[in-house]
């Protein structure tokens, strides 16, 4: 049932071949591992006969009903460090810290399909090679020889090819991670991700000649979300407001569904990596996509946390994405389109505020909710006026709100803010006073949301703050977690 | 039911108010945009239904 391999070199992981079945496709799982995973990980226990939910619902529902026989069962490999040892006579798992878990790299269950065998998995982003910056994630519970284990990462799994493409793998990846991450979302196995693109059940086989994205929104909205497509100006090169769009929805923590139409492929967006250096260029308002060096996205064809470029590279860079969806919660109605115009506005209030000049601000704009909000505020009260505390707990936050951080280049090299504005998330894009809250270090403004007319006169109010001996606010970053690269020297 | 009691504080309670001049600038500019919100709103809506079935995955 279980069979350790002790792991000295990458190389090790040939070892693959010997102990697991053709029909698992050890040679091409192993070399797949050789390139993508870091030496840190030196052990790798093979847990034969798991019963894996996923492939199963592909297994009753398709390879069952085929002429040629495939096994019911799967293959699961589970990831250590050095640390770890395996005593096969006991069948336990030790580490001299009797903390497993901070040892542990997570899992990948093989298929036995012969073709793309490589099914659900959650590896930790800390061993990929090459994977760099913040991703999304979620904990995932592992249960493995009576230990209960948690992993920290994305969802990921090979597309079938033959009953499943690139465009499911990616809808189940985001909708695996939103089951886990959120308990309002339900679970949706490989098959059921088929069947919900379909209008109807064709009956039988569902292969897969492709899927239109179109399919893909479906798939999202069937499953509780409330996709947003967006779509670059195909006649505008250069569309910084798509990426700002983008860029924005990630650091909000809701992973993209992003379709490259020319390479027919989709992938997921996860991530991102800041820029070591500043952006170069003329003195003028910049945005935190000016401020990306690379994306972290899921490609089905490779190991997840892929790293792509901004622009240029050698596969692909984030100059081939042609449209994004975005699986957003019910309550977001104030679009990013809408912020992306209002926030250079804000500026009309800098004297007001005390505002960075808009020329040397750089913009950074996501959704939260307004629980988060209070919760970042709480874990830094020493940054904040109690007098601002005391109304960012008071404020009747709808549950969620856009955020948006002014910094100035010095304090973005070093995670800080100027200035801070909430906006109902709820607003229309219509209302001339969508905000909750603006604030820099000097002066707040707060802004009656009980009346749907706001008198600028009475519905507003500003509070002159205290200096905290703080010379600026913590970016607030709470959505997405830093890849920490393992390497053993 | 003592209504008076269920009611949130007032917000804006011992704060200061704000000078309609000071953000007299900001209010234009926000009339302005607004429209332009809705413009740029409606443009990506297009985007977005123009790219539908443009590409297979």
């Amino acid at each position: 049932m279980y069979t350790w391999l002790t792991l000295n070199s990458s190389a090790d992981l040939a070892q693959l071949e010997r102990v697991i079945g053709a029909e698992y496709s050890p040679k091409i799982v192993a070399q797949r591992l050789v390139d993508g995973l870091s030496n840190a990980v030196k052990a790798v226990m093979v847990e034969f006969n798991y019963i894996d939910k996923d492939y199963r619902s592909t297994y009753y529902n398709f390879y069952a009903k085929k002429g040629q026989h495939y096994r019911a069962d799967c293959v699961r490999l589970h990831f250590f460090d050095a640390l770890v040892t395996y005593d096969p006579k006991s069948l336990r798992l030790s580490c001299p810290d009797n903390r497993l878990e901070d040892h542990y790299f997570g899992y990948m269950v093989l298929r036995p399909t012969g073709i793309a065998t490589i099914g659900r998995s959650i590896l930790s982003a800390d061993v990929r090679n090459g994977a760099r910056g913040f991703i999304i994630t979620a904990r995932h519970k592992v249960h493995l020889l009576g230990y209960k284990l948690w992993i920290e990462g994305f969802p990921s799994m090979d597309q079938h090819v033959d009953i499943a493409v690139c465009a499911h793998a990616v809808c189940w990846s985001v909708l695996r991670h939103y089951s886990e991450r959120y308990s309002v979302y339900s679970e949706h196995l490989t098959h059921d991700i088929t069947m919900m693109a379909q209008e109807f059940n064709p009956g039988g086989l569902v292969p897969s000649r492709g899927l239109y994205d179109s399919d893909a929104e479906r798939i999202l909205q069937e499953a509780g979300t409330f996709p947003i497509r967006v779509a670059r100006n195909l006649n505008q090169p250069d569309d910084p407001e798509f990426y700002r769009q983008l860029i924005s929805y990630v650091e909000s923590g809701f992973p993209l569904f992003a379709a490259m139409e020319k390479r027919g492929h989709a992938i997921a967006i996860i991530g991102h990596e800041w820029r070591k250096s500043r952006a170069s260029g003329p003195q003028r308002l910049k945005y935190a996509w000016d401020q990306v060096d690379s994306l972290v996205v899921v490609d089905d064809n490779q190991l997840p946390y892929l790293t792509i470029p901004v622009s240029g590279g050698t596969e692909y860079s984030a100059q081939d994405i042609d449209v994004f969806i975005v699986p957003l919660p019910e309550k977001v109605f104030y679009p990013a389109t809408a912020i992306d115009q209002l926030t250079p506005i804000l500026f009309k209030l800098g004297k007001v505020i005390d505002l960075p000049k808009e020329e040397e601000t750089i913009i950074r704009y996501f959704i939260t909710t307004g629980a988060s909000l209070r919760s970042f505020v709480r874990e830094r009260e020493s940054e904040f006026d109690p007098k601002l505390i005391q109304l960012i707990m008071s404020i009747p936050f709808a549950q969620f709100v856009w955020v948006v951080e002014f910094a100035t280049e010095p304090e973005w090299a070093v995670g800080q803010i100027s200035a801070r504005a909430v906006i109902d998330a709820t607003a229309s894009y219509f209302e001339q006073w969508p905000f909750w809250l603006f604030h820099s270090r000097k002066k707040a403004l707060v802004f009656n949301r009980k009346s749907v007319v706001l008198d600028s006169a009475t519905g507003m109010g500003a509070l002159v703050l205290a200096d905290t001996g703080h010379t600026a606010f913590t970016r607030m970053d709470r959505n997405l977690r830093p890849i920490k690269g393992k390497q053993v020297p | 039911m003592d209504e008076e009691k269920n009611e949130r504080i007032d917000l804006l309670e011992n704060l200061e108010p704000v000078d309609p001049e000071e953000i007299a600038d900001f209010q234009r500019a926000m009339e302005e945009v607004i429209p332009k919100i809705a413009q740029a709103v409606e443009e990506r809506r297009n985007l977005a239904a123009e790219s539908r079935r443009r590409g297979k995955y």
